[in-house]
């Protein structure tokens, strides 16, 4: 089925805005839940990056938000004299390097691991990350650090911050695209398929899982500087959390893993399903999210977009 | 001196109930290779199971292990056949996240039925202690770790020696030949599950007596129990005690002289450096999955 690119090209456009304009006209409290979803979904793209394309699904990708998030905070109360203007990029810049530093660091040994094994090194990854992160002073993890408010004066700092998070599940639906068509992309979903095999026909498997893993670091990294700014105030616990590593699984698993658009459809699932359905629920949460991750994988292994291409095509 | 002797024995006493905790794990990944993520949520069971029979029938905690046992073998064995059979044959890491929901679901049973507080189990001679040489050792802690020895020698001789045990030990060798050989591997692979379920709840006793728990800490016991495995080697009872002790030796010697904080982050450290010098663990079974 070929569509007209220009038709294409006017519906993404149209859907964009219609996404920026959200704010104009959604009560509050669906202002936030937009906010959750966008964060959400931009988490989810980024950690299929590697975990989608590449198979090397992560447990312990919030170790890159807390990282992003304390580098940012611990350069921008250095500099807490510039205007916020110019405090954003300073943070994504530090919160990026810094994750972008300590992923290529860890890169070679992690990723010597398969499967299971990678996926519960990268949970120690995130817990050591939490422990050194909390228990080192310099990093103030346990008193706190405080972020400067961004919003301008005259716009609601809820629909800012939805503005911020569309900005940037955007770009990385974008770069995921870019890498889902590039000769990068193909080498990804070939060390999905079959690494060795893949090796032996002379795809450079080391170096694209390296890139990546950094790529996959740095961009969730980079969501996790916005959401701390959104937080405004973050310690160990709001950034380095068990719920998120699990729940960026869970959306590709729900949307369909390793598509492009598999981690979208999940996290607005399942950000719509715990907070709107569930919201009053608390006591019933963790009951609700094990149930639906087991009915999950024994019915539908292959998520929402598995489904739909089940009806579409019997097999 | 005396200091140094005092840590090591207090790690070697933590490392035999290491290395009794993840025992189960290990045999499931061993024949099944599925990493069951419920593992822990199985121990605070027993831990809590047990709380009920010693309070219900006033009897010593330890006495409380063959019943807790019975329990948790039924619930394995029933675990595996009706759920986890299913995922088994998919990609590793689907069945790993069904565990993973498993344990999440059981978590806030628990916390439903025996509140989210800390709880401990005490027997009557909590308080007493002797001393050996300058070493001072407390009698739950030795008890706990006897009790912990006799267990993983009972299940390396059922293993080793029993009929049911060499079935076991074939279908983790070879599925397929066993199969061939008339070996009902489901039947086999329910059973591993049972008898891993079993053991995990003595090891929930054996904690409860030396330590508080709440329903919060499975993450703890299960992420323990995978480190145990991959410092020792998968399968084997032998493998589990080696990485146990090893475990227990490093987080006491870290608490002791870096900092209270810190012994996950050294033993994280250990894991990745043990992986990649020694990626089939200290005694060498094969990984089939880690590579």
């Amino acid at each position: 089925m070929k569509h007209d690119p220009r038709l294409i090209a006017a519906a993404v456009v149209l859907a964009v805005v219609l996404l920026a304009a959200g704010p104009a006209f959604l009560p509050p409290f669906y202002v936030r839940v937009g906010q959750l979803m966008l964060y959400s979904a931009g988490l989810g793209l980024a950690w299929a990056i590697l975990g989608g394309f590449a198979g090397y699904a992560s447990f312990g990708h919030s170790a890159f938000i807390g990282i992003g998030a304390f580098a940012a905070g611990l350069v921008e109360s250095r500099y807490s004299g510039l205007p916020p203007v110019l405090l954003l990029p300073l943070g994504l810049a530090a919160g990026g390097l810094a994750c972008a530093i300590l992923s290529a660091a860890i890169a070679y040994p992690i990723l010597r691991l398969r499967g299971t094994f990678f996926a519960i090194a990268m949970l120690g990854v995130s817990h050591v990350g939490a422990e050194v992160t909390n228990n080192i002073d310099f990093f103030q993890g346990a008193l706190g650090l405080n972020f400067p408010p961004l919003a301008p004066a005259d716009m609601d700092p809820a629909a800012f911050y939805y503005e911020l998070f569309l900005a940037g599940a955007l770009s990385i639906l974008l770069i995921s695209w870019l890498i889902r068509r590039s000769r990068f992309g193909a080498g990804l979903l070939s060390i999905r398929e079959d690494e060795d095999t893949a090796r032996m026909l002379g795809v450079p498997t080391e170096r694209y899982k390296r890139v990546a893993f950094v790529v996959s670091a740095v961009l969730t990294g980079l969501m996790g500087v916005i959401y701390a700014h959104s937080l405004g105030y973050i310690t160990t616990e709001s950034v380095y959390r068990d719920d998120t590593n699990l729940s960026l699984i869970v959306y590709s698993l729900l949307g369909g893993m390793g598509t492009l658009f598999g981690p979208v459809i999940g996290a607005g699932l399942l950000v719509f399903i715990t907070q709107v359905i569930l919201g009053r629920l608390l006591d019933f949460h963790l009951f609700a999210t094990g149930l639906l991750l087991v009915l999950l994988i024994l019915m539908a292994p292959g998520g929402v977009n598995g489904l739909l291409n089940r009806k579409r095509r019997p097999a | 001196m005396d200091l140094i002797a005092q840590t090591l024995a207090d790690g070697l006493v933590l490392g035999g109930i290491y290395a009794l905790a993840a025992v189960g794990f290990s045999l499931i990944f061993g024949v099944l290779h599925v990493i069951n993520l419920s593992h822990g949520v199985l121990v605070l069971l027993g831990a809590y199971l047990a709380l009920l029979f010693s309070e219900l029938l006033h009897i010593d905690p330890l006495l409380c292990i063959p019943p807790v046992m019975a329990v948790l073998f039924c619930i394995g064995y029933g675990y595996q056949r009706f759920l986890i059979q299913h995922a088994v044959d998919r990609a590793s890491v689907n069945s790993m996240l069904l565990t993973f929901g498993v344990a999440l679901m059981l978590q806030n049973v628990m916390i439903w039925l025996f509140s989210p507080d800390m709880k401990n189990i005490t027997p009557s001679y909590a308080f007493n202690s002797f001393k050996l040489g300058p070493v001072n050792f407390d009698a739950v802690r030795v008890s706990a770790l006897l009790a912990s020895l006799a267990l993983l020698s009972l299940l390396a001789a059922f293993l080793r020696y029993s009929p049911m045990g060499r079935v076991i030990r074939a279908t983790a060798q070879q599925t397929m030949a066993a199969r061939l050989c008339g070996v009902n591997v489901r039947h086999v692979y329910a059973l591993t599950f049972a008898v891993s379920a079993a053991f995990a709840g003595a090891a929930g006793i054996v904690i409860g007596i030396i330590l508080p728990f709440s329903p919060n800490d499975e993450g703890t016991w299960t992420l323990n129990a995978f480190v145990v495995v991959v410092l020792g080697g998968v399968g084997s009872p032998a493998g589990a005690l080696i990485g146990g002790l090893l475990l227990g030796l490093v987080s006491t010697l870290t608490a002791q002289y870096i900092g209270p904080a810190f012994p996950n982050v050294t033993m994280f450290l250990l894991l990745v450096f043990l992986l990649l010098v020694r990626p089939h663990g200290l005694l060498g079974n094969a990984f089939a999955a880690s590579r």
